[in-house]
């Protein structure tokens, strides 16, 4: 290297040992990112901040929030959570719907998306299509088709119950017993996400694999459990984990159907709904506040734990896991 | 195994073929007239006429209660084309309860338009929030933390106002600033428009409650009409509970055609009910047998009035032992009008508003009103009145009080709303209107000044503590009755009063 060249870069060689390339680099690069910046600053972290500040207040949404209008009150919306007789119950229905919701909501999915996978169906491209259909209707509409299909009178469901001779086909969204199932129900008719997810996955596995394994023996059940879920693990536990989020979230169809005491006897008082309504029902922002960050703490530590421990079943073709 | 995917081809188009073309209804003994769906609501249990709910099944049950539009209508802001430049801005928001359906907002923007160019010191600036829900309370909420708030926020109920309670600017002291003589109101009109004590608008629009019928079904079924006066007798007897319920039990039927009064009746597959209690919570049901307020002032405690006990158990009976009202599975499916029962053409006899003519083709079925039945010795007509209200943190309160007292008296406003003015010497123009709407129907619009003779007092919207967490208690309530066949009732009604008790401790 010339003396000229040495004495360039030294020239654009920082202090900090940085060169002015990188620097620039560094700078285009936050430049490209700086839209996503402000927006998760704007509307991700501000408002998440601004929740936890709330939740120390006693502000009521009914006037303008500005000093004046608020109190600091230190803990005693949080000393309210350990008093409120509707907290752990509607946490318990939201825990229930996720017990029966994120296992339906994953082998569903996965079902669907074996069958239009095989090589032995017709037309797989419009059953792909039909499947995904779902999805795109929005959710206060599809749930207010639903509402219909499972009307315990006129339903088609019930309907199709009696005429296969159940005399008392469930009463889906009256009674308490069976409106949570219901729901679940509900939920698992727009599974069309997961399945192109799982169905991508599924046509990512490489076939010499399904072939070696059949030229040893080995059967469909075989193959699918030591072949087909090892290789889509990655997929499903990216399924998995966004069920588990969603699951905590769920609320709008719960709140067309049940109102915002989740009725029937409560049995739809999700605890985002339970939020919703101490909000924006009972005016009550700063404890409705708590209720929020308690659901953040909550999926935060539930998404944590299948990081810890399901990140240990998943293989990745590239050797991280 | 590929005869099976196959199959399970065929049958999964099959299912989604189905669901596609899902059945309506169950056999219905007459056509559900082609009524255009309402579309406003109030948000469930939040009792305020004349609003309608988003909330579909249980919620259904709660007032008032039609089956949601899977789109609804984009907010609409007017710009105030028209105004003097000079004029102060005057925001007016629609949405707390009736005014926000499609056709309403275009007459309301006409009665904008007239306004802004009829006069120079305020430019009003309509702003509706299509009502489905909670969306159009979510809606003022944000603007109020916002800092921009509404000037006047109406048509309002207490129930509505209570969902922003301490959000609404004392009217006295600005009627005495603008020389606006209220001495010229019924004090208990002005009563009627107080929150805990304080004046929060001006009387506009009175909305009585009677019996809406279905003239076909009692002409199929060749029984004569309920009375349309107090005092008439039916069939030679009289107009009292034991009546009606005799006559709602003849006019339900079931798909055999057998009527509620027969041994042969079959609950489980009626075709058409006698009466429904639509669209009100517990407190409105309670009030069919007597006004009534679930609470003592002196001990601050819930008190259940005798009059409800006696209501709850009535109306309980009414769906699960005689059958002769709809339970919340009937009410919800598309045979009932998906919550919106008497629209359906499936419903003889409905206990509403005025402001119900709202919500049903008023043209297309053929209907009429009657009084209220005589119950425990007395009529009770409940009552709502609605109004429009100032917000506290407008900042432009005198100018918005000028636009108030203007509305109130609007004829064209009051039509808009099915709400009788308050002023009587506005109601036979009012009633003309009502006339034109109904049309073939020549209804008899004397019963409901008649019944505005009978209201419920104390009001089954009356204050509460911790009104807007009591409401939602009473509307669950009710949904309860609706929902649950071996409910023992005096249990439920003992855990309302613990309830309520609680909820009233709890209030600020």
């Amino acid at each position: 290297m010339s003396a000229v060249n040495r004495a360039v870069l030294a020239s654009e060689r920082p202090r900090s040992g940085v060169s002015a390339y990188t620097r620039r680099q560094w700078g285009y690069g936050f430049l490209f990112l700086l839209p996503w910046l402000i927006g998760f600053f704007a509307f991700q972290l501000a408002p998440i901040l601004f929740t936890i500040f709330l939740s120390f207040t006693d502000y009521t949404g009914n006037n303008e929030f500005k000093a004046g209008n608020f109190n600091i009150i230190g803990l005693a919306n949080y000393k309210s959570l350990l008093v409120d007789p509707l907290a752990l119950p509607s946490m318990g229905v939201t825990l229930k719907f996720a017990l029966i919701g994120i296992p339906l909501g994953l082998i569903v999915p996965l079902f669907i998306a074996l069958l239009v996978n095989s090589r032995r169906l017709m037309a797989s491209s419009l059953f792909r299509t039909l499947f995904y259909l779902p999805t795109v209707i929005p959710v206060v509409a599809g749930t207010i088709i639903f509402n219909g299909v499972m009307n315990a009178q006129s339903g088609w469901l019930n309907l199709v119950l009696k005429g296969l001779g159940i005399a008392d086909p469930p009463r889906w969204f009256t009674d308490p017993t069976w409106a949570g199932p219901a729901l679940n129900l509900l939920t698992v008719w727009a599974v069309g996400n997961a399945f192109v997810i799982l169905l991508a996955g599924l046509q990512s596995v490489p076939t010499e694999l399904y072939e070696a394994a059949t030229v040893d023996g080995a059967g469909p059940i075989t193959r699918f459990f030591y072949i087909t879920v090892p290789m889509i693990s990655p997929v499903i536990f990216y399924n998995v984990t966004i069920g588990v989020i969603l699951a905590f979230q769920f609320f709008v169809p719960a709140l067309l159907i049940g109102g915002v005491s989740g009725n029937p006897q409560g049995s739809l008082l999700f605890f985002p709904m339970d939020f919703y309504r101490e909000a924006f029902v009972f005016g009550h922002m700063g404890y409705a506040s708590v209720l929020a960050v308690v659901i953040f703490v909550l999926t935060m530590a539930a998404t944590g734990l299948i990081f810890y421990f399901g990140q240990r079943l998943v293989y990745y073709a590239s050797g991280e896991s | 195994m590929s005869k099976q995917i196959k199959l399970f081809a065929v049958i999964a188009l099959l299912a989604l073929i189905l669901a596609a073309c899902a059945p309506a209804a169950a056999p219905a003994t007459e056509a559900a007239p082609t009524e255009a769906a309402p579309t406003e609501a109030a948000p469930e249990e939040t009792e305020a006429a004349p609003t309608e709910v988003a909330a579909t099944e249980p919620a259904g049950t709660e007032e008032p209660t039609v089956a949601p539009t899977a789109t609804f209508p984009p907010p609409v802001l007017t710009g105030g084309e028209g105004c003097d430049p000079a004029a102060t801005k005057v925001t007016w928001f629609v949405g707390l309860g009736t005014g926000s359906q499609p056709n309403d907002v275009e007459k309301e923007k006409a009665w904008v338009d007239n306004y802004n160019k009829s006069q120079k010191e305020a430019c009003v600036l309509l702003n509706v929030v299509f009502n489905q829900g909670q969306n159009s309370y979510d809606a003022l909420r944000a603007m109020v933390a916002a800092g921009n708030a509404p000037d006047i926020v109406g048509p309002v109920g207490k129930a509505g106002r209570a969902s922003f309670q301490g959000s609404w600017a004392d009217i006295t002291p600005l009627a005495d600033a603008a020389g606006y003589d209220l001495s010229n109101y019924d004090p208990k009109l002005l009563d009627f428009t107080k929150d805990e004590g304080v004046l929060v608008g001006i009387p506009f629009a009175l909305f009585p409650s009677f019996i809406f019928y279905n003239k076909k079904l009692f002409d199929e079924a060749e029984l004569p009409y309920p009375p349309h006066k107090v005092g008439e007798k039916y069939d030679g007897k009289d107009w009292n509970l034991e009546t009606f319920q005799d006559l709602a039990m003849k006019l339900t039927v079931d798909a055999n055609g057998n009527d509620a009064t027969s041994p042969d009746f079959d609950p489980a597959n009626v075709t058409q009910f006698g009466f429904f209690e639509q669209w009100t919570d517990a407190r409105g049901i309670g009030s069919l047998f007597g006004g009534g307020i679930p609470y003592d002032e002196t001990t601050k405690k819930a008190v259940i009035p005798d009059s409800y006990v006696q209501a709850w158990k009535w109306y309980y009976d009414g769906i699960w032992k005689y059958h002769f009202m709809p339970n919340a599975d009937y009410q919800n499916s598309d045979q009932f009008g998906k919550g919106n029962v008497f629209s359906s053409g499936n419903l003889a006899m409905s206990h509403v508003h005025t402001w119900y003519t709202c919500c049903f083709d008023n043209s297309a079925l053929s209907w009429d009103i009657a009084v209220m039945p005589e119950i425990n010795g007395k009529i009770t007509a409940k009552l709502h009145g609605d109004t429009f209200a100032i917000m506290k943190d407008s900042k432009n309160q005198d100018v918005a009080f000028k636009v108030l007292s203007d509305m109130v008296v609007s004829p064209e406003l009051a039509v808009i709303y099915g709400g009788i003015p308050a002023v009587e010497a506005d109601r036979p123009a009012f009633f003309a209107a009502k006339d034109e709407a109904a049309a073939p129907n020549k209804i008899d619009w004397s019963v409901t000044e008649e019944m505005l003779k009978y209201p419920d007092l104390p009001n089954h919207e009356a204050w509460l503590p911790n009104l807007a967490q009591s409401n939602t208690l009473l509307g669950s309530f009710r949904t309860l009755m609706d929902t649950t066949p071996d409910l023992n009732l005096d249990d439920a009604i003992a855990k309302l009063k613990d309830d309520l008790d609680a909820a009233y401790a709890a209030a600020p």
